[in-house]
Order: C-alpha cells, then structure tokens, then sequence
C-alpha cells in the first residue's frame, strides 16, 4: 500500500458521502443512550460497542466505492492486494476518526464516577482507557467488514447478513477482544477503576491482520 | 553509439507467461489453460480472438490484476498501466481530480502528475473536460480519461482492451501514436481491438485464442516477412521520412521504432518508411541519433512508392 493509494481511496471515501448513512446512524446511537452526566466508563463502553458495526459498514462502503474497471487501473498501476489493503485502511482510519471524536464527546458530557456515584473516576485516564476500547473495536469492525465483503463474499445479501451476525458475534463471544475491550470498560464503571484493555488490543491486532491478508490474498483470484 | 536510442537505456527484460491457466471460481471451466507468451521490453502485441473467448481475462493476467489459477507469470515491470474495456464514470472526482490520483499512484509527485493529466487531456482534445465532473462524460470523454490515466507515468508495460471503442478519430490517431511512442522508448504494448486493421502490420506478434488456448498467428493483414509492405494499400497510411548522413550510412535499425522499411536513394540519402502512427518517433530517434541525421523530406506515402525495398526490420 502506498501513500497515494490511501490518499485516493480516502477521497473516494469522502466525496462519495457514503460515509453519511453509517456516521447518522451512530450519532444516533449515541444520543439515544448516552445522557449527560451518566458515568463515563459505562458510556464509552457502550460508545465502543456501537462502533463496531459501524466500522465493518465503513470499510464495506470503502471494497464497494470503486468500481471495477476503475480498480483494475489501481491494481495495474500498484498491485492487487496493495489496492485492496488501502480500501481496508481508508475505512479503518474513517472509523478510528469517528471513534476519536465520540470518546471525546462522550468523555466531555459525562459524569466521572462509578455506576453507583459512590467512587470518582478521573475523566482523562477513563478517556484513554475508552480510546483503547475504540480502537480495539474499530479494529475488530474492520476485520468483520474485510472478511464479509468482497472479494470473501461477493453477493451483497449475504454480505451484509453476514456483517451484521458477524458484529453480534464479536460482541458476545466469550474471548473476542473487542468483546474483553467493552467489558472491561462495563466492571470497570461498576467497581470505580480505569481499566488498561491493552490485552484486548494485543489480541484485535493478529486477528484484524489474519482477516486483512486474507482477503488482500484473495483481491487477485475473483 | 547506442546512447541515443532510448530502448538501450532500459532493462532488457521480457515479460513471460508459462503455463498459465486462469477459471472463475474454485471447479469453473478453465478460460485459459497452458498459455505460454513472451513479451519482450519494446514489442508491440496483439491478440485476437473472438468475443467472450478470453481476451480481456488474458490481459487482466498480463496486467497482474488477476494472478494465473496454474503456471507463472514472471519479469512484469513495475510501471504497469491498464486501459479497461469500459471505464466507468461513476467516480465522484473531477477529471483532473481523477487523473492526478491516478498519476500518484502510479508513482509521480502530485505536481508532475498534475502537469502530465493536463498534457495528456491536452493531447486527446479533451483539456476543456478538466474540471467535469467524471459522472457528467459522455462515453467517448470518459474512454479518453481512462487512456490519459494509463499513459500518465510512461508505462513499461501498457496493456489496452478495447481502448480506442469510443473514440473520436482524432484521439484514435493520438492513442496510435502514444503506442508508437511508448515501444519506441522500450516500453511493450499489448493490445485488443475489435478492428482488424488497427495497428496493421505493425505488431511485433499477434497470437490468437482459440479454445482456451492462446497460438501465436501471422498477421493477416501482414505481409509475414516484416517492415512495412508499402505496396498493401490497408496497411494504413504511411510516412515517407528521407534523411541524409554525413558518411551515407543507412541509420542504425535499432534506432529506429519498428517496424519500417529503409531505401537507399543515392550515395547520401536514405528513404525511411514507416506506418504514420510511428512517424513522429521514428523523426525523434533520427534527430536525437548521435550524430544526428539531417531530415531532407517529410511526406505522406503515394503509389509511387510501391518499389522494392529492403525489409531492415531487426
């Protein structure tokens, strides 16, 4: 992957405006269940959640953003997979963008103190900590959007269903890092202490990387 | 005293294709099986074949945009270009904002790239499309974008499918010449073209696909003992270019963009022909030839110049 691949996929990403669906839905999200003044671990936890399927849509929206023919004219000029890997980083580096400014927004509105208001929480760390969680999610959604999309999956039914189960999976399964990630965040609300979910983070970097050079292998033989 | 010919600058490498076979999918029937090719740096490249055979799944392995199911393809260079069959339109950059990217990711600095859309625009009388929005072409405007974008960076390898369906005539004389200009300067074209007279006599091998496999045929269009036949009157309008040397040597023929054909005048002049395409490179490496040639007469081929000539095609 290249600079100029990355800074061509970005534009894309940006002047098609496919970023509004996803980005709409997730402030939606967000001010349905973040109030202010709620505690803050609690609702970056459920802010990293909700940017989970965010980030597998964006980085969908990136795979289907260029057209064929118009990404036969990137693969000749680089390679097939350097093209498909910067599709996948332009949609990570959107997500991460997003997740960025929502911990910021969250972090700000909300109430530093435990689930019960009984123990402080000092926002700065509890805003470091819901970083992390952000970014373990955005890398986990972005390796559900590699895998769900093309060239893994080409029909568009299929692939979103897909997206979506595979988001839910990630969730929920005991031991999936974005899963460790948003737990951690949850007991740390309960019990008044800013976790480090740098455990979750080792582990969502092999599995975004597993997921990417597979379907960057795969980018050549459709 | 090769220093002026530029083909002598670069690497003499040859794209190759052993064995190659490409399907869709995991038990598709095979497109393509046991495919072997040579493209050497400089060749011109033709392949025929009739529609749904094959042709652009070929060129998408040339191209490196698909690797083989089976075989090896080996020596593609790194300055790689593509000129899809059809480009589309749906991209929401400008013209220029398309070809800049282009131009940077095929490897130029943002202004050069900038500079280079606007020269090839230029050239495919398209410069007053610049700023248009790509979605707002018309087919034959959006055809001369996706040929300015393979031929931004000086292609080592240019691999065309289809690409002058679309257009206009001026810019299918331009898009010859670009060709002409890219093997001139050592670069190997391969080309697809539904019209059979399109580059006739000129390619350095034409190769069919028949079945799913690919053969290599004479150019029917070609006389099949190289250089340009001037007595084949659909072989194209031709350029006769007459220069003259300090010692009367016949210029070098490797200097010289091939195919063409050299006639001796007298003591002093030679008479070059070549296919009107590759006029204006075949003038460039005469006047940049060390020491260089000195141009007596430019003109178009007549009749008249049906006489026999000395095939000096290397």
């Amino acid at each position: 992957m290249t600079t100029a691949l990355l800074a061509y996929q970005s534009a894309l990403l940006l002047r098609s405006q496919r970023w509004l669906a996803p980005v709409v839905l997730y402030a939606a999200v967000l001010a349905v269940g973040v109030q202010g003044g709620q505690p803050v671990l609690d609702s970056l936890g459920y802010a990293a959640a909700g940017l989970l399927p965010v980030g597998a849509w964006l980085v969908r929206i990136c795979v289907a953003n260029e057209p064929s023919a118009a990404r036969g004219c990137t693969a000749a000029a680089t390679a097939p997979w350097r093209a498909h890997l910067a599709t996948l980083v332009a949609g990570f580096l959107a997500t991460a963008l997003l997740g960025a400014l929502a911990t910021a927004v969250v972090a700000s509105v909300s109430d530093g103190a435990s689930n019960d208001h009984r123990v402080r929480v000092a926002v700065g760390p509890a805003a470091g900590a819901g970083l992390l969680a952000m970014l373990v999610c955005a890398l986990v959604g972005a390796a559900v959007g590699a895998v769900t999309a093309w060239p893994v999956v080409r029909g568009t039914g299929l692939g979103v269903c897909g997206m979506l189960l595979c988001s839910l999976l990630a969730l929920v399964v005991p031991g999936s890092p974005a899963g460790a990630a948003v737990t951690a965040l949850i007991t740390g609300s309960e019990q008044g202490v800013v976790p480090v979910p740098l455990l979750p983070l080792g582990a969502a970097v092999p599995t975004v990387a597993a997921c990417w050079a597979g379907a960057c292998a795969l980018a050549s033989r459709r | 005293m090769r220093t002026a010919d530029p083909s002598a600058a670069a690497p003499h490498r040859r794209l190759t294709l052993r064995g190659v076979g490409r399907r869709y999918g995991i038990r598709g029937p095979w497109v393509l099986r046991g495919v072997d090719l040579d493209v050497p740096a400089g060749h011109l490249v033709r392949v025929r074949g009739a529609n749904g055979t094959g042709k652009s799944t070929l060129l998408r392995l040339l191209a490196g945009i698909d690797a083989p199911g089976e075989g090896r393809v080996t020596g593609r260079p790194s300055r790689t270009a593509h000129v899809p069959e059809r480009f589309p339109p749906a991209l929401p950059f400008t013209v220029i904002g398309y070809l800049t990217h282009m131009g940077r990711v095929h490897g130029l600095a943002r202004a050069r790239a900038r500079d280079a859309a606007g020269q090839w625009l230029e050239r495919f009388g398209a410069a007053h499309y610049a700023n248009t929005p790509l979605d707002r072409l018309s087919k034959g405007s959006s055809q001369k974008v996706a040929v300015a974008q393979a031929l931004l960076a000086a292609p080592e390898l240019l691999v065309l499918d289809e690409a002058w369906t679309g257009l206009d005539a001026a810019a299918r004389d331009e898009l010859d010449r670009a060709v002409a200009e890219r093997t001139a300067a050592g670069g190997a074209v391969v080309f697809v073209d539904h019209d059979p007279s399109r580059l006739a006599g000129v390619p350095d091998a034409v190769y069919a696909i028949e079945g799913v496999r690919l053969r290599q045929v004479r150019d029917e269009r070609h006389d099949g003992g190289g250089g340009v036949p001037p007595t084949r009157g659909h072989n194209g309008p031709r350029v006769v270019i007459e220069v003259s040397g300090p010692d009367g040597r016949a210029p070098d023929p490797g200097r010289l963009p091939h195919p063409h054909t050299v006639t001796r005048v007298d003591a002093r002049t030679v008479r070059v022909t070549v296919p009107a395409s590759h006029s204006d490179a075949a003038l460039r490496a005469l006047l940049d030839a060390r020491p260089p040639w000195h141009v007596v007469g430019v003109r178009a081929a007549s009749p008249a110049d049906a006489v026999a000539v000395r095939s000096e095609r290397p």
